[in-house]
């Protein structure tokens, strides 16, 4: 079994007296991609938010590398090797492509950065190499707001890869995309996976999910009702009814 | 009329520090301040207590009108900066408010309604610098300088750290900035500048009174900021000298009778500030295509 870098145990989230997540166990395992997979409402989307700390967990832990990070500020977390894409893909609109990836790899935010001139070379290095990899190096002055829709979701995953995390949680990152840039997208998430990177990802594309998880764990009403390599969670009938939202008893 | 002139030039500039300080804020930190008038104002009076209690050097003084102005945002500001959009706002017109009864209220240091008076003539290095045109250059060397502070700042990790936070702030923060504490430091980067710009003003006048630094004040700061173009070098300055020029003009011209000059004026600041934000919401100098 791989390293486990982060762990989660009884993670529990309430908003009110709504259980949107509830008791989930789960291990992301280094250089593994795992994914969420679940219908809409299943909580997905939250356990990415308790994991960044942007949202505060009822009970239960989460640690890296053994260490909890449970109460942490989102940017510390940021800062301890853990990246994020949203959904909504919230990008720096009115800033450049390149200052879009260079602001998401700046180690601090003062008026002047550690490493001197070298660190700055390297910094402008990883930034191209993160446009290249990802396509988006002719557009590297154009603001984001300009940009086409598949453009912004390159960028999105530009600003990550850029980042150097160890772990990634990318909330449906090739949702939208036509065929030929879904390939390509996998392509760089393969890449990534097979330089260490961790993955865990949610995805509703059943494609991508087969193509990129080593294991899926399947969520629904906030409780995790099962986790195993894609084959068996894909064959599994009770998940499929339930994911693709009809009843259990298969009207 | 050369001296007229020369006055109008002169606050065009101060106001031109004003709203590019502002600008810090609501352009690239993405912070919706109403109440820059009272950071203004606590420069304006620091560096009058200071010329009239210590020394009148303009550059001296200047300085404690910045760290004045500068620490004291971020004693008012941190409550504010805790809440967001439209609680921000309410949150500053509360701050305005506390402001100007402490400009009318603690009369031993800002003179009360009655304001200071008597400011000395500035100085520089012992040299009288009062004249109105060895001011006007005092004043547009610190426009210049304040503009390029702001530009390497800008160009600096911490510029483009504000303006991230300024384009998504949950973004920014899964990104490892430390919102909080970026958005206090901008508050009181622009508030220092403020503060000198405050000092300016004070010496210009050789009085000050709360009077100067009303809502109104802060609004006409907002509108010269996104009248000339939110989060660009050169609108707060083309915003300043279009609104502060604006009424001079209208006194010229022959058919405007002056008691109606007032009301040409706000007919004209409205219809534009409409217009603009129809058409060019990022100002004269913003990037056309902007909405």
């Amino acid at each position: 079994m791989s390293n486990v870098l982060l762990s989660i145990r009884g993670l529990s989230k309430n908003f009110g007296g709504l259980a949107a997540v509830q008791s989930v166990d789960m291990d992301l395992q280094e250089g593994i991609v795992t994914a969420l997979a679940g219908p809409n409402g299943a909580g997905k989307t939250t356990i990415f938010n308790l994991i960044t700390g942007n949202l505060v967990a009822s009970s239960g832990a989460v640690t890296l590398n053994g260490k909890s990070i449970i109460g942490m500020k989102p940017h510390r977390i940021a800062h301890r090797g853990i990246a994020r894409s949203f959904q909504d893909l919230r990008l720096f609109t009115h800033m450049s492509v390149r200052d879009n990836v260079l602001v998401a790899l700046e180690p601090k935010s003062w008026f002047w950065q550690p490493g001197g001139k070298a660190a700055w070379k390297k910094r402008l290095e990883d930034v191209d190499r993160a446009l290249e990899t990802t396509g988006l190096s002719k557009l590297a002055e154009k603001r984001a707001v300009d940009l086409s829709y598949a453009e912004t979701k390159f960028l999105s995953l530009a600003r990550i890869l850029a980042t150097g995390s160890k772990i990634w949680l990318l909330d449906e990152p090739a949702s939208g995309l036509d065929l030929n840039s879904r390939t390509r997208f996998v392509n760089i998430l393969r890449q990534a996976t097979a330089q260490g990177v961790t993955i865990c990802l949610i995805e509703h594309n059943l494609d991508v999910m087969t193509q990129l998880a080593d294991r899926i764990a399947f969520l629904d009403q906030g409780k995790k009702l099962a986790e195993d390599v894609p084959a068996n969670i894909l064959r599994d009938p009770e998940l499929i009814a339930i994911y693709f939202g009809k009843s259990q008893s298969g009207h | 009329m050369i001296n007229y002139i020369l006055n109008l030039l002169t606050l065009a500039t101060i106001y031109g520090i004003a709203a590019s300080s502002l600008n810090v804020l609501v352009g690239y930190a993405g912070i919706f301040s109403i109440t820059h008038a009272i950071f203004f104002g606590i420069g304006a009076y620091a560096g009058a207590q200071f010329a009239l209690l210590v020394v009148p050097d303009i550059f001296l003084a200047s300085m404690i009108g910045a760290v004045t102005s500068g620490v004291l945002s971020l004693l008012l500001a941190l409550p504010a900066l805790r809440v967001r959009g439209e609680y921000f706002v309410a949150a500053g017109l509360g701050l305005q408010m506390v402001g100007m009864t402490i400009f009318s209220e603690a009369h031993t240091l800002t003179g009360g309604h009655g304001g200071l008076v008597g400011i000395p003539a500035a100085t520089l290095a012992g040299f009288d610098v009062s004249t109105p045109g060895l001011f006007l250059v005092i004043c547009l060397v610190a426009l210049i300088i304040s503009l390029v502070v702001i530009r390497l700042l800008m160009r600096s990790s911490f510029g483009r750290a504000l303006m991230s936070i300024r384009d998504n702030e949950s973004a920014a923060e899964s990104f490892g900035k430390n919102v909080p504490v970026l958005k206090t430091l901008a508050m009181a980067v622009g508030c220092a500048i403020a503060g000198v710009a405050g000092t300016l003003f004070a010496f210009n006048l050789a009085f000050v009174n709360v009077e100067s630094f009303t809502l109104e004040q802060s609004i006409l700061m907002l509108a010269m900021v996104v009248i000339g173009g939110v989060g660009t070098l050169s609108g707060p300055l083309i915003g300043a000298i279009f609104l502060l020029l604006l009424p001079a003009v209208l006194t010229f011209v022959p058919f405007i009778p002056p008691t109606e000059i007032g009301t040409v004026q706000q007919f004209i600041y409205g219809s534009l500030m409409a217009v603009l934000m129809i058409f060019k919401p990022s100002g004269i100098a913003g990037k056309t295509g902007d909405k």
